[in-house]
C-alpha cells in the first residue's frame, strides 16, 4: 500500500472509530505523544481560540469519565475528505489536511442535521508501514454548536 | 399518588413567591411586554472594552430588547452606541460583528457617519434635497452607553434611565477587588437554544442543580464548606453567591492550579447574577460572563465570554484557557450539562399545549447554597417591573398589596 493509501485509511478509520464510540480503538491509532486540539477563530473578539486541548492521557480520561456525566445522546457522524497529503520521508512524517463535516442525529426519530464544518490538520508518524496519529488540530468554521457536546470531533 | 388533570393544574401548596406560572416562559405577548418593560429599561452588557481597543474599532450588538446596535470607540477614545440603522432607507450600516472604520458608510447609497453618530456625507445632497433637508437631519440614534464593572461596555435604550452605578448598586461588591485589573476576552461563543431566557438565568441562580454536574459534585458538594455558601439579594433583582474552597484535585486531570485570580481565594468561587440576564462567574483562574439575547419566548441566544488578565504571560493565559475549557466552552463538561438542562425545560414547557403549569422555587435553607432564594429574588423584581405576579401573570402585585 502506498503512503497516501495507508494515511487516508488511518484518517478515515480514526473518524469511524469515534463515530462508533470505540474510544479505545481510537486511542490505539494514536502515538504516545498524541495531542488533540479544537480551535476556532472568533470574528467578534478577533482572536484565535482553543476550545479543547488534550494529550493522549487527557483524551483517555475524558473518554473514561463520559459515563459519569450527563450528556446529549444524539450520535455524531464525521465525514472526512482528505484534501492533501505531504509526506516528509526524512522526518518519517506526513502532514494531512482534511475537510471535516460533523452530522448529528437525534436519537428520537433520527433527524440528522449538519452540526459542524471545519478542517482537520493531522501530523502522521509514518512508523515504517503502520502510520499513527501524532497530532490533530481541528479548526472549526462552525461556532454555534447549540448546547455543545461532550465527545470531541 | 400521581395526580389527575385537575390536581395537576392546581397551584402548589407554597407561598405565591415560591413558584411561577409557566406561561411566563411560553407566552408570546408576555415576551413582547418583557422586551418593552424590562430589556428596554435596564442596563445590559453589550461587549467588553478589550474587543474595541483602538479608536474607530467597532462591534455590532443585538440588544435583548430587539434593537440592533453599533458600539464604536471614537477618535477621543470614548465608547458610544448607536442604532445600526441607516436613517435613509433603513439598511443595516455595519454588517460585520467587528471591525475598524473611521467613517461608517452605508453600502446602499453611501450615506456616511462618524463615530459621534453625525452624518458627514450624503451623496448629491443639495441636488436632491435643495435646502429642505441636510446632514444635520440625518444623524444616528445614540443610545446611552457606559464602561465599567470590569471594563464591560453597557448600554441602556431608555434615554431617561438612571446611571449604570445606580442600576448595579452593591451587587458586584464581592468582586470589587477581582474586577480591578485590566482584563481581556480570550473566549467567545454564542449558543442558540430553544428555551426561555429566564430558565438560563435561573440555572445560573441556583446551585441545587450541582447534582447534574459530576465535576461539581465531587469537587464541591462533597467538600467541607459547600453548604455554607450564602445567597445575598440586592436591589434591582441582582443576587450573589459567596465563595467556598473548591477541591479541584478531586477531579482527575483538574489538579495543579496556580494562576488564580486577584481577590479570589485559592479554590474560591464567586457568582453574581444581574437582572435580567447577566452573570459574572469567577472560579479557577477565569472570569466567565454570560449575557442573553432572547429571540422569542422559547428561543434565546446565550453569549459566553471567558476573560483573563491583560498582563498574562503566555503560560498564564494557557492555564486560564485550560481551566476554562475543562468545564466551559462548547466542549466543557459543565456547560453542556447546564445547556442540556435548559434545553430539556424548553422541550417540556415549549408552549401552552404542553400543559405545564408551575415551576417550583420553594426550597428554604437559610439562604445557603441549595436555597432557591436567588430565583425568588429575581421573580420579585420581574413581577414589580412587569406589574404582574410571576405566579399568576394575570394578577398585578399592586392589586394584591392593596
Ligand atoms: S439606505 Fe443607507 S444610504 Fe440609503
Ligand atoms: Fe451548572
Amino acid at each position: 500500500m502506498s503512503h497516501r493509501e495507508s494515511i487516508e485509511e488511518l484518517i478515515y478509520e480514526s473518524g469511524a472509530r469515534l463515530d462508533e464510540r470505540d474510544f479505545k480503538g481510537y486511542l490505539d491509532l494514536c502515538e504516545d505523544g498524541y495531542e488533540y486540539t479544537i480551535e476556532a477563530y472568533s470574528p467578534e473578539i478577533r482572536k484565535d481560540m482553543i476550545w479543547l486541548h488534550h494529550d493522549k492521557a487527557g483524551m483517555d480520561l475524558l473518554f473514561k469519565n463520559l459515563p459519569k456525566h450527563n450528556s446529549d445522546h444524539s450520535t455524531l457522524m464525521r465525514h472526512l475528505t482528505v484534501y492533501k497529503v505531504d509526506v516528509d520521508e526524512a522526518a518519517g512524517e506526513a502532514n494531512v489536511v482534511s475537510g471535516l463535516q460533523v452530522f448529528r442525529t437525534e436519537l428520537d426519530g433520527g433527524t440528522t442535521e449538519l452540526y459542524a464544518v471545519g478542517k482537520q490538520h493531522d501530523t502522521i508518524k509514518l512508523n515504517g508501514g503502520t502510520p499513527k496519529l501524532g497530532n490533530r488540530k481541528i479548526r472549526l468554521e462552525t461556532r454555534n454548536l447549540g448546547i455543545g457536546h461532550h465527545v470531541p470531533f | 399518588m400521581a395526580r389527575t388533570s385537575s390536581e395537576w393544574a392546581k397551584a402548589p401548596n407554597l407561598p405565591e413567591s415560591h413558584y411561577v406560572d409557566t406561561r411566563i416562559y411560553t407566552d408570546e405577548d408576555l415576551f413582547l411586554e418583557e422586551q418593552a418593560k424590562i430589556f428596554n429599561k435596564v442596563w445590559v452588557i453589550a461587549c467588553h472594552e478589550s474587543e474595541i481597543p483602538e479608536p474607530f474599532d467597532y462591534r455590532t450588538f443585538r440588544h435583548p430588547g430587539g434593537e440592533n446596535l453599533i458600539i464604536t470607540r471614537g477618535e477621543d477614545r470614548k465608547v458610544r452606541a448607536f442604532y445600526n440603522i441607516c436613517p435613509h432607507r433603513g439598511n443595516t450600516i455595519l454588517y460585520d460583528p467587528s471591525g475598524n472604520t473611521k467613517r461608517m458608510t452605508c453600502i446602499f447609497h453611501a450615506w456616511s457617519f462618524d463615530t459621534k453618530g453625525e452624518c458627514v456625507e450624503i451623496p448629491r445632497e443639495s441636488e436632491g434635497y435643495q435646502d429642505r433637508f441636510d446632514k444635520s437631519d440625518a444623524s444616528l440614534r445614540e443610545v446611552k452607553c457606559d464602561v465599567g464593572f470590569g471594563g464591560f461596555v453597557w448600554v441602556n435604550i431608555d434615554d431617561n434611565c438612571g446611571t449604570l452605578k445606580e442600576y448595579v448598586g452593591d451587587a458586584l461588591g464581592l468582586l470589587e477587588e477581582s474586577l480591578q485589573p485590566e482584563m481581556e476576552v480570550f473566549h467567545y461563543h454564542k449558543a442558540v437554544v430553544n428555551t426561555n431566557y429566564k430558565l438560563w438565568h435561573d440555572t445560573n441562580s441556583e446551585f441545587y442543580h450541582d447534582y447534574m454536574h459530576y465535576f461539581n459534585r465531587i469537587t464541591g458538594m462533597m467538600q467541607p464548606g459547600y453548604f455554607d455558601r450564602k445567597y445575598t439579594g440586592y436591589k434591582n433583582g441582582h443576587a450573589s453567591v459567596g465563595s467556598m474552597a473548591v477541591k479541584y484535585d478531586a477531579y482527575a486531570g483538574s489538579e495543579d492550579r496556580g494562576v488564580g485570580w486577584p481577590g479570589l481565594a485559592p479554590g474560591g468561587w464567586l457568582l453574581i447574577d444581574l437582572f435580567p440576564g447577566m452573570t459574572y462567574n469567577l472560579r479557577t483562574s477565569v472570569l466567565r460572563v454570560d449575557t442573553i439575547m432572547p429571540l422569542g419566548p422559547n428561543k434565546v441566544i446565550i453569549e459566553f465570554r471567558g476573560l483573563g488578565l491583560k498582563s498574562d504571560t503566555p503560560a498564564e493565559r494557557a492555564e486560564r484557557i485550560r481551566d476554562h475549557n475543562a468545564i466551559w466552552g462548547p466542549f466543557g463538561r459543565n456547560l453542556h450539562e447546564d445547556l442540556l438542562g435548559v434545553h430539556g425545560q424548553g422541550l417540556a414547557m415549549r408552549d401552552a399545549r404542553t400543559d405545564s403549569h408551575y415551576v417550583l422555587h420553594g426550597r428554604e435553607e437559610n439562604s445557603t447554597i441549595h436555597d432557591e432564594g436567588g430565583m425568588r429574588h429575581f421573580y420579585a423584581e420581574w413581577s414589580r417591573r412587569m406589574g404582574r405576579l410571576a405566579s399568576d401573570p394575570e394578577r398585578s402585585p399592586k392589586a394584591e398589596a392593596a
